[in-house]
């Protein structure tokens, strides 16, 4: 339902599915296709706007950037991003450690949450309303409240500083939309097929590995792609958890790189920092929209 | 009987570990403030909790600092979910056209929720930059004179605001989007065959068939951006003057700067109170634009 070459797409084309711009009565479709143009172009340039600036920022010397926009056949460099990538720790390090955090968090969640989503899926009543309603209260929490909490875990438990240790906060704050989410997915499946299933003799474990699983496919992907998207992103709990520099993830070490006085202002480093950071989510992005789309959309209209 | 005895505990056992993890996330951090909030722990008590009753409580109700961080993080929540609110409904109607590319085009425009908050954060710094970033380089380019976005208290709030409405916008755009394709193309259909124009099919049909969309995207917008903290951590770090700082900041600052851990909590408590607050006005203004 969310594919971009949806075959019919329900008020499209009509007279009235135009945007606000188009909509002045009395358009021709000449000036409804200009308006449409416009307002895509201008989507995409608030869109991408700053992204491209960083990009431009990054490839210009520290002189040209000062200079203004006069001169743009030379200044260019890549010094900006040998900086980085040189600096102590290197830059891809951070990276390495958001990845590191990111796949083990979504492991650890989809581990925990694809058996309380199948168990609550399979219940209704009293049971499965509160914790619908546990769930979704937690899925709107705003974690940040949790941090100086969960440090105090860490610091009695011995956390800090243990890149795997922080994807347990991170599942936990995971759960309630993955298991949103699952539970969704799990009862929409036909209850006669796992009947079926049990009267073949299946054990709970086999209809979930060889059933049940294999047709919520694209439900677990979806699940997983946004779990990823919050752990690589997360900022107040990594920046409470880790302070050894080389442990850093990707969003505390934004931060301590705009803290520090090292990078010197015209921002060619810090810009060069911005475009590196965003290229992994910009491929995830491209090449995974589908899946990604499909979980937002069906968390909004699910939960 | 022990069949559902035994569906029971077959339940318990597929819920508790997940069950177990929610508690110690969500529910123990809340009971551990309440108590912390009674506690004075800082470096006055060798960072010891000693009992002190309310006193943090009533030193909350007095500080002039929480109550100016409460006003500015509201100011900043209401303007900031209403303009995603008016430019996501923008930006899905335009999306939900019939549109070559538009797989790339969404996945483009989805860019900026996608992005660590912290990343961006520092690139709209250096948009911001006096006299060297992009928008000040447009104003001198047409004579202007050019503004300190960051350094001026009136001005720094709304740079925060621009970043904010920048990130989020495309989610709320995205889960609107997925409002509008439920809408039955019949509806439409049927408006325009009584001579209805378009702007009628916004208000009569478009907003109407949206309301729970909307409630749902406000209400996770709002309880997010009551919590802002990575943005301003990094976009102003609470300045100029404390002119940009919210209650999360206010609240980290003083566990993690001033090391008064008792009081924090209670910052932390009041934030929340202020959550609950306006999470049921906003269920109070549904069930009345229900009714």
């Amino acid at each position: 339902m969310t594919s971009p070459s949806l075959p019919s797409d329900p008020i499209s084309g009509g007279p009235m599915s135009r945007g606000p711009k188009a909509s002045s009565a009395g358009s021709t479709p000449a000036s409804a296709l200009l308006g449409r143009i416009l307002a895509v172009g201008l989507l995409l340039f608030w869109s991408l706007g700053p992204m491209v600036w960083q990009l431009y920022t990054s490839l210009r010397t520290p002189e040209a950037l000062l200079a203004g926009w006069a001169g743009l056949a030379s200044g260019w460099t890549l010094a900006n991003y040998t900086q980085i990538l040189t600096g102590d720790p290197p830059f891809w390090r951070y990276l390495l450690n958001s990845f590191l955090v990111g796949g083990v968090s979504t492991l650890l969640t989809l581990l925990l949450a694809i058996p309380c989503a199948y168990g609550l899926a399979r219940r209704s009543g009293a049971l499965r309303l509160v914790m619908g309603g546990t769930l979704l209260a937690t899925a709107v929490f705003p974690y940040v409240l949790l941090f100086l909490a969960l440090l105090e875990v860490a610091r009695h438990f011995g956390l800090a500083n243990n890149l795997l240790a922080l994807c347990l906060p991170y599942a936990g704050l995971s759960l309630p939309l993955a298991v949103l989410l699952l539970q969704a997915a799990f009862a929409e499946l036909p209850p006669e097929l796992e009947e079926s299933a049990v009267l073949e003799g299946l054990s709970l474990l086999q209809r979930l590995r060889w059933i049940l699983l294999p047709l919520l496919g694209p439900a677990v992907f979806s699940t997983a792609l946004l779990v990823f998207l919050f752990s690589w992103n997360e900022f107040p709990i990594a920046l409470t958890w880790l302070s050894r520099s080389e442990l850093l993830t990707l969003a505390p070490a934004m931060a301590r790189i705009a803290g520090s006085s090292v990078y010197t202002v015209p921002y060619g480093a810090f810009a060069a920092a911005t475009v590196l950071g965003s290229v992994p989510l910009l491929l995830l992005l491209l090449v995974f929209q589908r899946p990604i789309v499909a979980g937002l959309t069906q968390g909004a209209i699910k939960g | 009987m022990s069949r559902t005895l035994r569906a029971n505990l077959v339940t318990l056992v597929l819920i508790a570990p997940a069950l177990l993890l929610l508690l110690a996330v969500f529910v123990w951090p809340m009971g551990y403030y309440g108590w912390l909030s009674l506690q004075a722990q800082s470096v006055f008590t060798g960072l010891e909790p000693v009992p002190v009753g309310l006193a943090n409580w009533q030193r909350l109700l007095g500080d002039a600092r929480f109550w100016q961080d409460a006003a500015q993080t509201l100011r900043f929540s209401g303007v900031s979910v209403g303009l995603e609110l008016l430019l996501g409904l923008a930006i899905a109607l335009v999306l939900h056209q019939r549109w070559p590319a538009r797989g790339v085009v969404r996945s483009l425009t989805l860019l900026p929720w996608a992005l660590p908050t912290t990343v961006m954060a520092l690139g709209w710094r250096w948009i911001f930059n006096d006299p060297n970033g992009p928008i000040n380089g447009l104003l001198q380019s047409v004579g202007l004179a050019t503004l300190p976005f960051l350094a001026s208290p009136q001005l720094a709030w709304i740079a925060a605001v621009v970043a904010d409405v920048w990130k989020t916008t495309p989610f709320v755009a995205l889960v609107l989007l997925a409002g509008l394709q439920m809408i039955p193309a019949d509806l439409y259909e049927a408006l325009a065959l009584e001579g209805g124009h378009s702007w009628q099919a916004l208000w009569r049909i478009t907003l109407p068939l949206l309301r729970p969309y909307i409630f749902l995207v406000l209400l996770f917008r709002l309880a997010q951006a009551l919590g802002v903290f990575d943005l301003i951590a990094v976009l102003t770090g609470g300045g100029p003057a404390g002119s940009t700082e919210s209650l999360a900041v206010y609240a980290y600052l003083n566990a993690m700067r001033f090391l008064d851990f008792g009081y924090s909590a209670t910052v932390m408590l009041g934030m929340f109170l202020l959550l609950l607050l306006s999470a049921l006005l906003l269920l109070l203004w549904r069930r009345a634009a229900e009714a």
